[in-house]
């Protein structure tokens, strides 16, 4: 059980300086990310705080928080085969977390900027002091957008979890198949 | 620079726990992984092929496919027909793909199926099978684990319209009446699966790939190729045909957005 703990930690200091070691030299952005969405991130967000596994855990234990997943979405390419499969495997969020894709494209549509305000408007309460974390995957530029734009929509406790799903996997913790978010028709 | 001894002893023991932690987990995580290849081959089974009953196609057909794929977005594949059973197509299925179904491919009298070959998207670490439909109905499948990801996402480049549709066909060596040849088709075609980012614009490029391929010699049906969205950009196919008479080769191509694209190619002389 010891050693266990033990590995466990030392796995994921490792990751810990891994990702650190990567990310050093990368600068923040002065508007949104548009390079490309899988690329080596900054280790800051300015106007926010970035978060680790094993914080994350201990904050989503001790407070109320909106958790937010902004990894894309697979959508059915105009065009396929009517009767042609489309079967994307399902997608595992860390458990607890509302899935809003499209929300950290560095050029956001309309409808997704809609619907990322719109619902942490609604998760929040409207209280622009609520804990909010965001994340996709690890090396992944997309929740370095939405958490800047959750900053930029006046939020003023947004975490930025860089490690992602891949992170939270790899320290141990546990995801859930999750549905993305729809816009709510008016 | 030597470390004392209790140090020694106490990074000794948190290497043995961690090398055991981590193969302990290995195990469990692999046998996790197998029962969630199978589940996933079980849907996309029912997906592709309904109810129909697929067998083990071990002494049907070969697939080979990079363990390790260098470029997810180009991934070779090659089929190779071993039993004696007539086979009337082949079904090319990417099981982790979100359009699983890569491709048909259906023969026709004229055909020579002994080996097809293709280049496809893997998006992540996924099975790929190939399924022989035999003459009678029956399915025989063989699979290959690819270790690729991101090839659906990968950029392709800009739409080339000066060049789209474009074709060039090599052949193993020239006619001989009744000897089968080996064919390799190359079609420019971004084959845009509305997945890749625009470079430029930063918006999604929408969608814009081949749908059938059809290829005859002299009049009599080689191939007909139903494709989707996980053909590499610019697909390469290559197949067999047995030329009976002196006639051309030719290729009809239509994508999603109902362009046609056709030409014809000589078979010279051996």
């Amino acid at each position: 059980m010891r050693v266990a703990l033990r590995a466990r930690v030392f796995c994921s200091l490792a990751l810990l300086m891994s990702v650190h070691a990567g990310a050093a030299e990368v600068a923040e952005p002065d508007d949104y990310w548009t390079g490309p969405i899988n690329s080596d991130v900054p280790a800051t967000i300015t106007g926010g705080v970035v978060i680790h596994a094993r914080e994350l855990a201990d904050l989503l234990r001790t407070a109320s928080v909106v958790l937010i997943d902004v990894s894309n979405a697979p959508v059915r390419p105009a065009g396929m085969a009517p009767n042609s499969a489309w079967l994307p495997l399902p997608h595992d969020s860390i458990t607890g977390s509302l899935w809003v894709a499209g929300a950290g494209q560095g050029k956001i549509t309309p409808e997704a900027e809609r619907l990322f305000a719109q619902t942490l408007a609604r998760k929040t309460g409207g209280n622009r002091d609520h804990p909010i974390v965001i994340y996709c995957h690890e090396r992944c530029w997309l929740s370095w957008n939405a958490a800047r734009r959750a900053i930029r929509l006046g939020y003023r406790r947004v975490h930025w979890f860089p490690e992602g799903i891949e992170g939270w996997r790899a320290s141990g913790f546990s995801t859930v198949a999750t549905e993305p978010e729809r816009a709510e028709t008016s | 620079m030597g470390m004392n001894r209790p140090s020694v002893r106490l990074a000794a023991t948190i290497a043995i726990g961690g090398l055991t932690w981590l193969g302990c987990q290995a195990v469990a995580q692999a046998d996790d992984e197998e029962a969630a290849r199978q589940a996933r081959w079980a849907q996309v089974q029912r997906a592709v092929f309904a109810d129909r009953k697929v067998m083990d196609g071990a002494s049907m057909l070969q697939l080979e496919a990079p363990p390790r794929a260098l470029d997810p977005a180009l991934v070779p594949l090659t089929i190779t027909l071993t039993g004696t059973k007539p086979v009337k197509g082949v079904y090319v299925v990417i099981d982790n793909n979100p359009a699983p179904l890569a491709g048909h491919f259906i023969f026709g009298p004229a055909a020579d199926p002994r080996t097809l070959k293709l280049r496809v998207r893997v998006d992540q670490y996924t099975d790929v099978h190939a399924v022989a439909e035999g003459a009678d109905g029956q399915l025989y499948a063989v699979a290959k684990f690819v270790k690729a990801s991101g090839g659906c996402s990968a950029p392709a480049g800009a739409a080339d319209a000066e060049h789209l549709g474009q074709m060039k066909l090599h052949l193993s060596e020239g006619f001989t009446a009744g000897k089968p040849l080996q064919a390799q088709l190359m079609i420019r075609h971004p084959n845009f699966n509305g997945m890749q980012m625009d470079q430029l614009t930063r918006y999604y490029t929408p969608a814009h790939f081949i749908r059938t391929i059809d290829v005859s010699y002299a009049g009599g049906a080689v191939l007909h190729v139903d494709a989707d969205i996980s053909l590499s950009t610019d697909p390469v196919i290559s197949f067999g045909f047995v030329p009976r008479a002196r006639g051309q080769l030719k290729v009809a191509v239509r994508d999603s957005k109902q362009q046609s694209f056709e030409r014809s190619f000589d078979v010279p002389a051996g």
